[in-house]
């Protein structure tokens, strides 16, 4: 089986972000990682070219620092990769961004199946994977909680509200955007870091891969959001804010 | 007159909650736009299609046997239909389960942008200006289209629901449902187990923060057995296996409401807060002081919960 994982490179969201002139997000002081969920979509493929063979194939697209996140794929077992850098591709919405990551599958040839998150961390939209399975002309399943494959034939289950599963059958090619919790990722292995290395990146331009779509969509501005509820903060040291909420659950509130 | 439509949603012969925050929504924008309110429903038959015009005025109807169930390519192709034969300006889709798998499907349809998981919509200047949560809550965005028609989808909540009115009317439309390419095989309960948490007056919660499984034990359940509790977990703690996915809370696991909800180590994303905020009262613990915990918690704790909870452990 040959597949290609859409991974996207996201800041820790535990970093502390400042954001610049209303439009984007001070760098200097974050630290970027593997989107959760495509770190699923990247062992879910591992595993399946454990089972049938194939190669797994990262394509992404990012400005420079992605590239260490593509390794970390590698590392983990991937085969090799696409890192589409283009500052047009940075400032493009999701359309062009699944525009650019058909481009670049059709550029591989002989895809079998496309694995990527259910969402980036970041932007949240979950409008990718949809976009892309479009662009192929391919059919799509979201939220991926399990999969096994047959030959052509995949069984997905597709997460839905409150614990329960759509067991859903399909054909490939077909793209499945992963939820997490469907696999538990493997931790690169020091031998696996050092072959990661020496492992293919092809770096492209969008003009390379014939993508040139337009955004159909404009980013206006960011904020912090203003909540119009906070928390009754406790100070002290640990034993005193115990101490202060024990007292809040017992008399103010009332709860215990 | 331009159309708002606002997608219906329903399962087991009953509409989700969703529909008719969208119905709220529909008519809002449409009253801004100078446009006309309307609702479009995908089902086998037009049976639920009253239900839907005790909220909206108008209603489209696509009835059809190919969607029966749900499937992304017959509610795209139903949807299309609507689009292209009632002058549709924007279609408005719930964030939900389903709404995710097929609003960015309907929007290449028709050729339009979608802003996706809004939680507020304006006008200005004739074009709408959507509000959107990004990096897990902690920034929100404001995005438009810049194509003739749009799509966008709504968090669960963004908008009140709309109470039943009137009897509006109901329009069939016909639509060709042609090359589905997904096939349900049923629904399954992947929850099951023997423990209800949603019955507990008191549920201490750990999330990500909590590390590891021995120390989600050391921590969270020993403090909500002293207190006579549930423990329970958000997605990340049930995902790592640290306990059972009976035990989940939020958008994917159960719904609580529990006198008291003790959020530790959660930051509080939208989807685990869909399944607690009608808890009574919320006290959350989190190193991250702009962890949108704080914003719906009634006392909070900047700490480490690891020397946090074995001092309330002590004061109890």
């Amino acid at each position: 089986m040959k597949i290609a994982v859409c991974l996207k490179q996201v800041p820790d969201m535990e970093s502390k972000f400042k954001i610049v002139e209303d439009k984007k997000i001070d760098e200097s002081q974050i630290a970027f990682k593997i989107n959760d969920f495509d770190n699923y979509a990247v062992e879910a493929a591992l595993q399946l070219k454990e089972k049938f063979g194939g190669e797994v194939v990262i394509v992404t697209c990012g400005p420079e620092r992605a590239a260490k996140d593509i390794r970390q794929a590698f590392a983990m077992g991937a085969d090799w990769g696409i890192h589409v850098n283009d500052p047009a591709v940075e400032a493009g919405d999701n359309f062009v961004v699944a525009s650019t990551l058909q481009k670049a599958i059709e550029s591989i040839g002989g895809v079998d199946l496309v694995l990527t998150g259910v969402q980036a961390e970041d932007d949240q939209a979950a409008v990718t994977g949809v976009m892309l399975a479009d662009l192929m002309g391919w059919p799509h399943c979201t939220n991926v909680k399990k999969l096994e494959v047959n030959g052509a034939a995949l069984t997905v289950n597709r997460e839905l509200e409150g614990g329960l599963n759509e067991v859903i059958e399909m054909s490939a090619p077909a793209v499945l955007t992963v939820q997490s919790g469907i696999n538990e990722p493997r931790y690169p292995t020091l031998p696996g870091i050092m072959k990661a290395k020496k492992k293919r990146l092809d770096v492209k331009k969008a003009a390379d891969i014939g993508a040139s779509a337009a955004s159909k969509t404009d980013f206006i501005k960011m904020f912090f959001p203003v909540s119009d509820h906070k928390a009754e903060i406790l100070q002290g040291d640990a034993a005193t804010v115990a101490a202060k909420l024990v007292e809040k659950l017992k008399n103010e509130a009332k709860v215990i | 007159m331009a159309k708002i439509l606002a997608i219906a949603e329903h399962r087991n012969g009953k509409l989700t909650d969703a529909t008719l925050e969208l119905c709220k929504a529909a008519k809002a924008l449409a009253s801004a736009l100078g446009a006309e309110p309307a609702a479009a429903i995908m089902a086998k038959d037009d049976a639920l299609a009253k239900e839907v015009a005790k909220y909206i005025p108008t209603v489209f109807c696509v009835a059809n046997a190919a969607l029966e169930g749900y499937t992304a390519d017959g509610y795209t192709q139903a949807i299309k239909a609507v689009v292209e034969s009632q002058d549709v300006k924007g279609v408005l889709i719930p964030h939900s389960y389903d709404g995710v798998d097929y609003a960015a499907k309907v929007a290449m349809a028709i050729g339009a942008g979608i802003v996706s998981n809004c939680n507020k919509a304006r006008v200005d200047g004739g074009k709408v200006i959507f509000t959107r949560n990004t990096y897990n809550g902690k920034i929100q965005e404001e995005k438009s289209v810049n194509t003739d028609k749009f799509v966008a989808t709504f968090e669960k909540g963004a908008y009140d629901m709309e109470a039943a009115g009137g009897a509006g009317a109901v329009t069939a439309v016909p639509a060709n449902i042609a090359s589905v390419r997904t096939k349900s095989k049923g629904i399954i309960e992947t929850m099951a187990g023997a423990v209800d948490i949603s019955q507990a007056k008191i549920i201490v919660s750990g999330g990500r923060g909590c590390k590891d499984a021995d120390k989600y034990k050391e921590f969270i359940v020993s403090l909500a057995q002293k207190l006579g509790g549930e423990y329970a977990a958000s997605r990340p703690v049930v995902d790592s296996g640290w306990t059972d996915a009976a035990r989940q809370v939020g958008q994917s696991g159960k719904t609580v409401a529990p006198d008291l909800y003790l959020a530790c180590g959660i930051s509080g994303a939208i989807q685990h807060v869909a399944g607690m905020k009608g808890s009574k009262c919320i006290v959350a613990i989190n190193k991250d002081p702009e962890a949108p915990i704080f914003n719906i918690a009634m006392y909070g704790i900047v700490g480490d919960l690891f020397e946090v909870i074995p001092q309330i452990k002590e004061k109890l």
